[in-house]
């Protein structure tokens, strides 16, 4: 490489501070963007691996239940009879702390030693309490000194509603504290007392030869698996897949909008050098060694702004990092993390992504660089004329890309991947008819504007004589403000969709439930007469009950929503197509199920299919009554009636009372009642009425989409970086044709508001250009990417205030991006400007 | 390494000595001790019920059930077994819990094989919580088990020992020989000074042995001669003892010996060191640190730790001084409580004809 | 015998200008010798330029032939081109052309550097090329902390660095002062003169083309010799 055409080209960048940093920091945010998305993803991936890996221990094999856990008998069995010594029996249950979820894990230290090695600090006092003494634990350090508590202190918790001081007998520090982050251990004992689950495991680990697993599967009770550890684990992250993927896609519209923003800046870094570039080409500088020159500058800011990016993702996957875990939390199960998995790959990735989107961005303009013929005469008029000529095939070219990603879309089958990359495809379409729709719009205005004054016409003329860069900057604000309205649209029919639900789905008056305290389901009963007592007062109707519990279904753990329903309350379900006729006593016989729209769309299932479910009574082969709307998991549930549970399962239990009451009756009196009337059971309850309920849920809703809506906001950080570099561009390059209006007598005032003016403008052309592109993405996203991700259907919205808030949303952009140019062009001196070229 | 500071943990705590290094701890102070709050303690003379007596006693701290003994095969391969089921009572009050695993006792049980051929010791260990139906005892009819090991007594007097371990399998049935032998003051054995620093110890010393041995897939038929002891206590050793080296020997004439030395941690015999001589009819003298010289001869070291491994035992009504001597030097019991219990011979010293054979257990060396 | 450093032969060269084509050179013929220097004299818009563009290689003839150092050009492909720009062709513009981001000093070392010249040489040379356009001391300038004539005279430095076999010069003292131009002018002739290198100056001055060896005019597409001389 050129040695002095290389100092030149640093040179430039350093002259041009402005530019240079811009783009750098717009590379800085597209790469932290994802960057950080990744190493949340990862980190929290990472910490369920681990803390599964650590809680797993050596065990080759797994034990598990259904949802009645396992019968501890089963233990006695295994290593008494069966003498298979490595054994080890395994409580688990979930314990709440101010908003925090706690893990609680029940071992046998004795059984213990062949498999996980949580503490061996231990001093003698603290192991005899440890095993003697009701309520004692020991708790992960990190979590200890994340609350402030010593050894030898109480925490008070709660679980399954019950208040419960557990007494902190030592801290577990293990090889890998981090891995033991949210966890409690306490002897098997105590964690059967504090769950109230005398008699019950909830896993049996095993270390198995490979001859022993035969014998093992065929003796094992129906109910009951053996798995693989990791098997288990994977199930568990497939859960979280589509959340996780689509999370990374929102990642990569930023990174997309930081590349519109890159390939603007070396544009215009190539059109205000091209004189230089051309006297180079004179001197005898050929095509390839510009176009090296220019790539170099690209990845010299590529290298900086990638750097930047990924200090700065590392900052922001802090505080990613818990959203994921909140939202992994609400809904789909529980997971502490608190410290970032920093994986070479992610920074790799965030590396390769900066770098390689920089270079693909900046090449089309080096490669316009490159060709750049050695006649100096080639002017600005020229080239503007070349860019309106050619913008027909640009037009044409990303029709053409919008059709492709119309058909990929269609084409692609169930691949989330293929939707992505058809929404990418469509807006990378769209954004290349947006110069030409630029071009349209500004000659209408300029035709409209006639009347207006001189500097109306020259600012509105400004946009269309200049489309080399108007038209870049209109298309990536667009791209950007479509991208906000397009998730927002999405977001608001979303929820709009799921309110209606609650509302049709939640047809009692007051609901009471057990408060659960089990990781694997949500799964506390109440007690049995609870219901009865309920019925038996006089504000009350009528009585249903519903119970989830986690079976083993044909395609590995799926939800089961058992239900008893009210005499007239089986219009709480809403179905896809009409169920089948004699839907209901099928139902309440047994041999007829329901399957939430999820589970249908994951497994090709329909109204009228068979189902094979594995119930402690052997293999279940069900009818598929009907296809139900449900929008609680993106899992899928399969429903079946309590009475058809209690055969196949021999369990009665459940965990929720619906109550409708008395026409007339006030909630709050009929709860009151209730209430009452339970006082009897020492079992800690939830009364919640239909509104609460519906509240609930919706916090529920709104929290899992606040990280879609920190996203969201970075990716307009990015845009209006980039809407500012291209404008402040646009405005300085044109400092001489501002000097010459100064020096005919405009005002620095007069100048302020033209540029105002101007730049408003390509906001309000940015913001029209927006809508459409922002309804089509919010239609791919609902119709074809939360299909593919969850199988939810949503029924879309057009919210006025969103559309308002996009428009109002590019001008201000617009506006604030062109307050500086402004200020310089209102101080530029005339003479100054005159003086060059 | 897991388990064995579990063990150590919650057998000191029974102890409470909680400033002692876990490497240093030693079965004698398991057995010693202070803080006996609550437990039951050995202070005089009781009677024995049989076969109630066979089975638990909760109330006090510690309490085992030792099975020693030499077989043959038909074919003339000879081993040593040593069977012992500890049960441990971490704390005097039983707990109350809807959970089953919820106890304060805690089960330990060794089982060693000696191949006398082979001169190969192996020694396995188990531990569980009574409870959830994997350790526990009853007494009627008596049945002691630790998961799938079990010793069991059934309605004809006969002993049932089952014990399965990664490297032999172990089945005999076991018909007592001899009476039983309370040791001590009608089997109250005073182990040091202080009131209440004593155990109920009574001796099966002669039990006609046979059943299968199973190792490495071969199935052997075997027979022989074991010996029974148990003991239970809340505390024995004093501070000042180091640890004990106990002898139970079968005498071809038909007596059965047994004495345990308590060493003092000054090197010196304590005096209180005792055992018994007994004949086929439960005839029984007691023998004491007046009536019996022990010397030992030669050692064996492993770790550090110097093992006598043979013996001059001159009893005053003896006219001749016995040898005894360990039938291969490594029976070192390697599990979380570290000592040498092995098969033994006696020989006359001067003739050295084979008197009998017999166990030896050696604890509490540095 | 040396080569001529440039022949024209029957080059033509036209434009389309709205709906009519502009004939800019009609059949021309044109040959400098080696060190020679040639003015062309033409009003604006006669095609000067477009001439120079054409021997440069920068525009191509309709038809026609152009020599340069003996070797025709015509047929070359761009990256040829280039490199003939590169190594035999020096440039001198009205408006300097300088590289904003270089020092006078870079300036200057840039065609040896793309030359591949050693460094040392390099050095010297660049030196004795200051100091022959009298800016040794402003070797670190930038071009905009130096003046019109300054500049001139580094883009003359700039264009001879390498002892191309031909400088071009389009109208090199259109944006000086009188005092300037004189300077620049005398500066290129005597240092084409010294590097050997033969020089075309295109100018519209009569003033500015005596400083050559041989004036020629160029009217309505063709190159003529005689006349102008004569009349003056």
């Amino acid at each position: 490489m050129n040695r002095l055409l290389l100092r030149s080209a640093l040179r430039h960048m350093q002259r041009h501070p402005w530019q240079t940093w811009l783009s750098v920091l717009g590379i800085a945010l597209g790469v932290a963007v994802i960057v950080a998305v990744d190493l949340a993803n990862q980190s929290a991936r990472q910490a369920f691996l681990l803390s599964a890996e650590s809680l797993t221990g050596k065990a080759t094999h797994q034990i598990t239940g259904g949802p009645t856990g396992i019968p501890e008998e089963l233990y006695r069995e295994l290593r008494v009879e069966k003498r298979l010594r490595q054994t080890a029996p395994i409580v688990e249950g979930l314990v709440r702390l101010d908003g925090e979820t706690l893990q609680l894990i029940g071992i046998d230290p004795l059984a213990e030693a062949d498999f996980r090695n949580h503490n061996e600090g231990l001093n003698d006092q603290a192991a005899r309490q440890f095993l003697l003494k009701p309520a004692s634990v020991l708790l992960s350090s990190i979590t200890a000194r994340r609350l402030g508590l010593e050894p030898g202190q109480d925490l008070g918790v709660t679980i399954a509603g019950r208040q419960v001081d557990l007494h902190v007998i030592a801290l577990l520090e293990g090889d890998n504290p981090a891995v033991l982050e949210g966890l409690l251990l306490a002897d098997i004992s105590t964690a059967q007392e504090l769950l109230d689950s005398p008699g019950r495991l909830d896993r049996i680990d095993l270390i198995l030869r490979p001859d022993q697993v035969h014998d093992l599967t065929a003796a094992l009770p129906a109910g009951l698996n053996l798995e693989i550890p990791e098997s288990r684990s994977r199930v568990m992250l497939e859960m979280i897949d589509a959340f996780q993927i689509n999370l990374a896609a929102m990642s990569l519209l930023a990174m997309l909008v930081g590349a519109f923003l890159i390939y603007n800046t070396m544009t215009f870094s190539v059109l205000r050098r091209r004189r230089l570039l051309a006297t180079l080409r004179v001197l005898g500088v050929t095509r390839g060694e510009l176009f090296r020159v220019l790539l170099l500058e690209a990845i010299l800011m590529g290298l900086f702004g990638t750097a930047l990016g990924l200090l700065l993702g590392l900052l922001i996957a802090e505080y990613l990092v818990q959203l994921v875990t909140r939202t992994i939390n609400d809904l789909y199960f529980v997971l502490t993390v608190t410290q970032l998995i920093v994986q070479p790959l992610t920074l790799l990735k965030g590396c390769l992504v900066g770098l390689g989107v920089t270079l693909l961005a900046a090449l089309a303009p080096a490669i316009e660089a490159a060709g750049t013929l050695p006649i100096s005469a080639l002017r600005r008029s020229r080239l503007e004329q070349r860019v309106r000529r050619g913008l027909p095939w640009v037009g044409l070219l990303g029709l053409a890309a919008l059709i492709g990603g119309g058909l990929w879309l269609s084409t692609s089958g169930n691949s989330l991947l293929g939707g992505f990359s058809g929404l990418f495809l469509i807006i990378a379409g769209y954004s290349l008819l947006v110069p030409l729709g630029v071009a349209l719009l500004s000659r209408l205005s300029e035709r409209s504007g006639k009347r207006g004054s001189l500097l109306l016409r020259f600012a509105l003329r400004g946009i269309g004589a200049n489309l080399s860069r108007t038209g870049l900057s209109v298309a990536s604000l667009s791209v950007a403000v479509a991208a906000t309205l397009g998730v927002s649209i999405m977001i608001v029919s979303f929820r709009s969709t799921v309110a209606d639900w609650l509302a049709y789905t939640l047809t009692s008056d007051i609901y009471v439930s057990a408060i659960s305290s089990r990781a694997s389901s949500s799964d506390t009963t109440l007690l049995p007469e609870t219901r009865g007592l309920i019925q038996s007062l006089p504000e009350v109707a009528e009585t249903s009950t519903g119970r989830r519990v986690t079976i083993r279904g044909p395609q590995g753990p799926v939800d089961l929503l058992v239900l008893d329903f009210a005499s007239n309350t089986q219009q709480g379900f809403r179905f896809l197509e009409p169920p089948l006729p004699e839907l209901w006593t099928g139902y309440q016989r047994g041999d007829q199920v329901l399957i939430s729209e999820p589970y249908a769309y994951r497994y090709g299932l329909g109204t009228g299919d068979r189902l094979t479910l594995d119930t402690l009574q052997g293999s279940l082969n069900l009818t598929i009554g009907g296809v139900f709307y449900d929008y609680g998991s993106d899992r899928g549930l399969i429903s079946l009636s309590a009475s058809a549970y209690a055969r196949y399962w021999g369990d009665t239990g459940y965990a929720s009372v619906g109550v409708i009451l008395q026409p007339g009756i006030e909630p709050s009196a009929a709860m009151a009642a209730i209430r009452k009337a339970l006082t009897a059971s020492d079992q800690q309850l939830h009364f919640r009425s239909n509104r609460e309920l519906r509240d609930y849920s919706m916090a529920i809703f709104d929290r899992t989409f606040a990280i879609t809506q920190v996203l969201r906001l970075l990716a307009i950080g990015v845009a209006f970086i980039g809407v500012l570099s291209a404008l402040m561009a646009l405005q300085l390059e044109r400092s001489r044709e501002q000097a010459l209006l100064r020096a005919t007598g405009v005002t620095p005032g007069q100048l302020i508001r033209l540029t105002l003016l101007q730049t408003g403008l390509v906001g309000c052309y940015a913001g029209l250009f927006a809508l459409p592109l922002g309804w089509l993405m919010s239609e791919v996203l609902i119709e074809v990417i939360n299909r593919r991700a969850f199988g939810w259907s949503i029924t879309s919205q057009l919210p006025l205030d969103a559309v308002f808030e996009a428009l109002l949303l590019a001008v201000f952009a617009a506006l604030l991006a062109g307050l500086y140019p402004a200020w310089r062009m209102g101080r530029v001196s005339p003479a100054l400007a005159l003086r060059e070229e | 390494m897991y388990r064995l500071a579990w063990l150590l943990l919650l057998l000191l705590s029974a102890c409470d000595t909680s400033d002692t290094e876990p490497e240093s701890w030693q079965v004698a102070e398991a057995l010693g001790g202070v803080d006996d709050a609550g437990f039951a303690r050995a202070t005089a003379p009781r009677v024995f019920h049989f076969p109630r007596d066979h089975g638990p006693h909760p109330a006090f701290r510690n309490e085992w059930w030792y099975l020693t003994g030499h077989l043959q095969t038909p074919d003339g391969r000879a081993y040593g077994y040593q069977v012992t089921l500890f049960r441990i009572a971490m704390q005097a009050d039983p707990i109350i819990s809807p959970s089953a695993w919820r106890s304060n006792q805690i089960w330990m049980g060794h089982a060693a094989l000696s191949d006398l051929q082979a001169e190969r010791h192996v020694a396995f260990e188990r531990f569980a919580r009574q409870g959830a139906g994997l350790a526990g005892g009853q007494s009627a009819p008596l049945r002691i088990w630790l998961e799938d090991w079990q010793l069991q007594l059934d309605a004809e007097a006969r002993w049932q020992l089952r014990i399965a371990t990664e490297a032999f399998n172990l089945d005999l049935e076991l018909i007592a020989e001899s009476p039983i032998i309370l040791q001590g003051d009608q089997g109250l054995s005073q182990k040091s000074d202080a009131a209440g620093n004593a155990s109920y110890y009574y001796s099966i010393p002669r039990l006609a042995s046979q059943g299968t041995l199973r190792q490495a897939g071969e199935a052997m038929q075997v027979a022989g001669l074991s010996w029974l002891d148990r003991e239970w206590s809340t505390s024995a050793l004093g501070p000042e003892q180091a640890g004990w080296d106990w002898f139970s020997l079968h005498l071809q004439d038909g007596r059965n010996l047994m004495y345990y030395q308590l060493r003092q941690k000054d090197g010196s015999i304590d005096p209180l060191s005792a055992g018994s001589v007994s004949n086929r009819a439960g005839m029984q003298q007691i023998l004491n640190a007046e009536r019996i010289q022990l010397t030992p001869l030669a050692y064996w070291e492993s770790d550090g730790k110097h093992y006598p491994v043979e013996w001059r035992m001159k009893l005053r009504d003896e006219p001749q001084p016995w040898r005894i001597k360990a039938l291969f030097t490594d029976q070192e019991m390697r599990l979380s409580v570290r000592y040498w219990e092995g098969a033994i011979e006696v020989r006359e010293e001067s003739s050295k004809r084979l008197l009998g054979k017999g166990y030896l257990e050696m604890t509490g060396y540095e | 015998m040396p080569q001529p450093a440039v022949t024209l032969t029957n080059l033509s060269r036209s434009y389309r200008e709205g709906y009519r084509d502009h004939r800019v050179l009609d059949h021309a013929e044109l040959r400098i010798e080696r060190g020679e220097s040639v003015a062309l004299l033409g009003r604006s818009g006669s095609g000067k330029s477009t001439l120079l563009n054409l021997i440069a290689g920068i525009d191509r003839p309709d038809k026609g032939e152009i020599r340069i150092d003996g070797e025709s050009i015509t047929r070359l492909e761009e990256p040829a081109l280039t490199l003939l720009r590169r190594r035999r062709i020096g440039f001198v513009y009205q408006f300097f052309n300088l590289i904003p981001t270089l020092t006078t000093r870079e300036n200057i070392a840039l065609p040896l550097e793309l030359n591949h010249c050693a460094k040392a040489m390099m050095t010297d040379k660049v030196q004795q090329m200051l100091e022959a356009v009298d800016l040794s001391r402003r070797g670190d300038a930038y071009p905009e902390q130096l003046s019109g004539g300054e500049q001139q005279r580094v883009a003359i430095a700039r264009a001879l660095v390498h002892r191309p076999a031909l400088l071009l010069a389009d109208e090199p003292t259109g944006n000086l002062d009188q005092a300037a131009g004189k300077n620049v002018l005398g500066l290129m002739t005597t240092l084409a003169r010294e590097e050997q290198s033969s020089l075309l100056l295109v100018t519209h001055s009569l003033a500015v083309a005596r400083y050559a060896d041989r004036i020629l005019t160029l009217e309505e597409g063709r190159l003529s010799e005689s006349g102008m001389e004569a009349a003056w």
